[in-house]
């Protein structure tokens, strides 16, 4: 930790990552070309609609991916070793103790026949090898760090509210002092209410605990309070990244900005949410060139044609044909 | 908690209720009435008023509904189930408890055997979907599924009996002279042998095809990408997480089954003139013999009904969701 | 509006069946369960231009329990009947008996599920309380015991719709006591599908109870009611199998489980006659297997399952 070398590295590197699934014979690449990098404590939102590889890219992190998955390029780096993520027991020492996932939907994510305390106190004991006495002992400190008093740990999930399960799936991913955590939609199935606390626990662990947080949502507006960098993906690639700010200020990519103003915000006054026109696009047979183009309402003849690469662009970078003209070009084509 | 227990003893009551409502129509319905079908084959003519007087004895004179039936309800809940045609005056307890012991020996060995081969059979193979052993075990079972036990019963009796002559394929004891107990345990086995098979093999393949649907619905489970994310092994999965999870319909299967297989044996019973309750069930059958058949219907009946109640209870025990 | 859902074939609905069928006939089960069934309903069509008239005691031709040999492909049985001659003529039987019991099954299950749930109240309170009751009670058990009985109340004599008497009320008892299962399905489907729009406006439009019941909830049922009714099929020929094996069949008109029964009492395992009781017996296990694969596989494809992609 005191060496200075690694405060240079990033905590997480993604490069040129590219992921297939095979299927009956038939095989889709879910995700393609992803990079991106991650410093200890940051938050960064990975946003898309569904089949938009955000789920995948997150998986492939946390060494999740199913068995009909394969890496078939590119590599992820944790702490500047590669990560054996398409070998399943490989990656066992490193998942929970180095990243841990808060899926969605509590409800199933935890299991239904053991009281909480005892699936929290598990990872403990199995991969801290405490005690069992130990084990419950933390497991007990994790619920009251997450706003659950400790003698509720005997219930079972179906006897807590979505919120308190959410709350007992944080618990269970900070067992192990991960660096990473992933939030997989992890306050989708809320109401807003619940959802803004749940929010607002993550935020007050990562900066309590320096983690680093990935947040995969399809609500920009989830990003917006809880991150600092958002990438957005379509079609398996990142088409954007950038700060929040930037983004939600300037948004550069046609299909970021589509996203933007389909979020209902009454105090913009604007009453009309607008809907992203078209289909989101068929991972078997995917449209050439950029796969936005059928739907993009600033589409030129290039689109069709060429796969637009991930460029730098202002603090962030962006994927789109209309950014490789000059800026003057640029306002032209807007026009 | 209590609220449930209650409302499955009262269907299990009705249930029960409904069964003896059954047996006393049923056997109300055939014709002539039960004084003349017993006395018809007295040696000596029996003449009117010894039949009028028979017939009042019993209470055949008063109404169905209710005089005879409450009469019927009653005398069932004493455990007075009748008298035997067949086996003259006998009471029909008394000849069931007496072939009780031979059917709970062959049942209960045999389902001993099946649920372990196969609930470890269908839970390997729904942890391992997909794989050659999952298809061959399920192909297997789907296939022993269809097949009556019995008829597996005969041909073992072909194959093992008739044709290698390593086991008996009939009854339940050598004739002769037995000189020792061990000499008689092992005589016992042999002929238990091939029917217990014959049973086992018909309840295998249900087995493992509940219970490998059970385990391939655990492992698509959110809760064991939980697991596999918390970095547990292969192992650890399948024990802390999918056999408590899998094994609830597994389980009711098996606490079910209890009751049923009393019946299922009737025809491997049958076919390996075992003297247990499914010999009795033939011997009644061609005799007409209708209280016996009457009083085997009941004793089906309540099994079946407590096998329900214990397989409602395990399941509140073992799933926390439903007590 | 409503009325075209279910009375025109919408231009939907024949894409819909051709996917249905490309689906269902992807599944290797599906496929082997059907040509044998085929293969089996032909036999069952055609028995007397495939062997011949039935053989009794008195014509038979062979030789007493002779091996399979060119003159009897499947040998003879204990009187010298060709086995078969007789397993060809018990496919007739058995397949009748077992689709007749289906479908006095589907139709009892069918109705006493829909009313129970389209009516709701304490209608559906009584009926589920006796469907429960044959739920828990297996058809085998009831049949053991109601079958005897009818039998000697009917009487012996006549056919009834050209079944020898004992069958008749062998095939009724088994449809009769086998569908509660059925009952329990269609009535939770009833109950999701009361609640849909097209119900409602069917309602407002004023069509009665009964005409709603047939023409918009009864299609909707076909799917599951298809499913299950393949598994229910597989079931009365194991009733009526073990319960002809008992001796509750007619010798008249023998089915394979007959079959089974008589060499049982002629002692065909012990006299190694592996011919006489293997035939029937492979042909149970055929056509009862053949039914539940065509049942799973009408399941997995009215029901997917979650796919292992994420």
């Amino acid at each position: 930790m005191t060496n200075p070398s690694q405060d240079k590295t990033p905590l997480l590197e993604v490069d040129e990552l590219a992921v297939d699934y095979g299927l009956k014979g038939v095989s889709s690449r879910a995700i393609d070309c992803v990079s991106f990098a991650l410093r200890a404590g940051e938050a960064v939102g990975l946003v898309g609609e569904s089949g938009s590889g955000k789920t995948t890219t997150a998986m492939a992190i946390a060494g999740l991916l199913s068995p009909n998955a394969r890496v078939s390029s590119g590599e992820v780096r944790y702490r500047g070793n590669r990560l054996p993520i398409d070998d399943d027991a490989a990656m066992r020492p490193h998942r929970w103790s180095e990243t841990s996932v808060v899926f969605q939907g509590a409800m199933n994510a935890l299991n239904p026949v053991h009281r909480i305390l005892k699936q929290i106190a598990e990872p403990c004991m199995l991969k801290l090898r405490m005690s069992r006495s130990e084990a419950t002992a933390r497991a007990r400190e994790l619920l009251e760090l997450v706003g659950i008093p400790a003698d509720r740990g005997a219930a079972y999930p179906h006897e807590l509210s979505g919120g308190m399960r959410q709350r007992v799936m944080i618990a269970m991913a900070l067992a192990c002092r991960p660096s990473i955590v992933i939030g997989d939609e992890p306050t989708t199935a809320l109401d807003v209410i619940t959802q803004a606390q749940i929010l607002k626990l993550l935020g007050e662990l990562r900066s309590q605990l320096n983690l680093a947080l990935i947040l995969i949502t399809h609500d920009l507006s989830v990003v917006a309070e809880a991150c600092d960098r958002v990438m957005i993906m379509y079609s398996g690639r990142i088409v954007e990244d950038g700060t929040v700010a930037e983004i939600f200020a300037q948004p550069k990519h046609p299909y970021t900005r589509l996203l933007i103003e389909s979020i209902p915000n009454p105090a913009s006054g604007k009453k009309m949410i607008r809907p992203i026109p078209g289909d989101p696009p068929n991972l078997v047979n995917r449209p050439s060139g950029c796969a936005f183009h059928p739907r993009c309402p600033s589409a030129m003849a290039v689109c069709a044609t060429e796969v637009p690469s991930l460029d730098k662009f202002g603090q962030g970078h962006v994927a789109c044909h209309l950014h490789r003209f000059s800026q003057k070009d640029r306002v032209a084509a807007h026009a | 908690m209590s609220r449930r227990i209650g409302s499955i003893l009262i269907r299990a009551i009705i249930t029960l209720l409904m069964v003896a409502v059954l047996n006393f129509v049923l056997f109300r319905v055939i014709p002539g009435d039960p004084a003349s079908l017993l006395l018809s084959g007295a040696r000596t003519s029996v003449t009117a008023e010894q039949m009028a007087a028979q017939r009042q004895n019993w209470g055949l004179d008063r109404p169905l509904f209710p005089d005879q039936m409450v009469d019927y309800l009653s005398a069932t809940l004493q455990g007075d189930f009748g008298y035997s045609f067949k086996f003259r005056g006998r009471h029909v307890a008394d000849l069931i408890l007496e072939r009780l012991p031979a059917t709970i020996v062959l049942v209960g060995l045999a389902q001993l055997i099946a649920i372990l081969c196969g609930v470890m059979l269908g839970l390997y193979a729904g942890w391992r979907r997909g794989g050659a052993g999952d298809h061959i075990a399920t192909g297997a079972s789907l296939a022993l599924y269809s097949t009556p036990a019995f008829w597996l019963g005969m041909i073992l009796v072909v194959i093992f009996s008739t044709a290698l002559g390593w086991l008996p394929g009939y009854g339940a004891h050598s004739p002769g002279a037995i000189t020792s107990s061990l000499d008689w345990l092992l005589d016992y086995l042999g002929h238990l042998a091939l029917p217990v098979t014959a049973v086992a093999l018909g309840l295998i393949g249900q087995y493992v095809v509940v219970a490998r649907a059970a385990m391939s619905d655990v492992v698509t489970e959110d809760y064991m990408v939980t697991a596999r994310a918390k970095g547990l092994t292969g192992g650890q999965m399948l024990m802390r997480h999918a056999l408590r999870n899998a094994m609830l319909p597994v389980v009711t299967l098996i606490t079910l089954n209890l009751g049923y297989v009393v019946a299922g044996a009737i025809t491997v019973e049958a076919v390996f003139a075992w003297p247990g309750i499914g010999g009795l069930t033939v011997e009644a059958l061609n005799a007409r013999d209708y209280p016996v058949l009457q009083g085997i219907f009941l004793l089906l009946g309540a099994s079946i009904v407590v096998a329900n109640l214990i397989a409602d209870l395990a399941y509140g025990l073992l799933d926390p969701r439903v007590r | 509006m409503s009325e075209s859902i279910a009375k025109y074939p919408h231009p939907g609905r024949t894409r819909a069946i051709k996917n249905f069928l490309r689906q269902f006939l992807g599944y290797g089960g599906a496929q082997l369960g059907l040509i044998c069934l085929v293969f089996f309903l032909v036999m069952a069509a055609l028995p007397n231009i495939l062997v011949g008239p039935l053989q009794t005691a008195i014509n038979a031709t062979g030789d007493f329990l002779a091996p399979p040999s060119g003159d009897h492909l499947l040998g003879t049985d204990e009187v010298g009947r060709d086995v078969l001659n007789l397993v060809v003529h018990g496919a007739r039987i058995s397949l009748t008996i077992a689709l007749l019991a289906t479908l006095i099954s589907l139709i009892v299950g069918t109705t006493v599920g829909m009313t129970a749930g389209y009516y709701g109240g304490r209608l559906d309170v009584w009926l589920m309380r006796l469907t429960d009751f044959f739920f828990v009670m297996p058809s085998f058990v009831l049949a053991l015991v109601i079958t005897p009985v009818v039998v000697e109340v009917i009487g012996r004599g006549q056919e009834i719709l050209g079944f020898r008497p004992s069958l008749f009320v062998i095939l009724v008892v088994i449809g009769m006591t086998s569908w509660a299962f059925v009952a329990r399905i269609v009535r939770s489907q009833t109950l999701s599908l009361k609640e849909r729009t097209f119900i409602d406006r069917a309602r407002v439009v004023g069509s009665s109870n009964l005409s709603i019941m047939a023409r918009h909830i009864l299609p909707n049922l076909v799917p599951q009611i298809a499913a299950n009714g393949a598994l229910v099929v597989a079931g009365a020929i194991y009733v009526e199998t073990s319960l002809s094996f008992l001796g509750l069949g007619d010798p008249l008109q023998p089915s394979w489980g007959t079959l089974l029964s008589l060499a049982q009492r002629a002692g065909a395992a012990s006299a190694g006659a592996w011919w006489y009781l293997g035939a029937p017996g492979v042909c149970v296990l055929t056509v009862s297997l053949s039914f539940v694969l065509i049942g799973n596989a009408l399941d997995d494809t009215f029901n997917p399952r979650r796919r292992v992609i994420p």
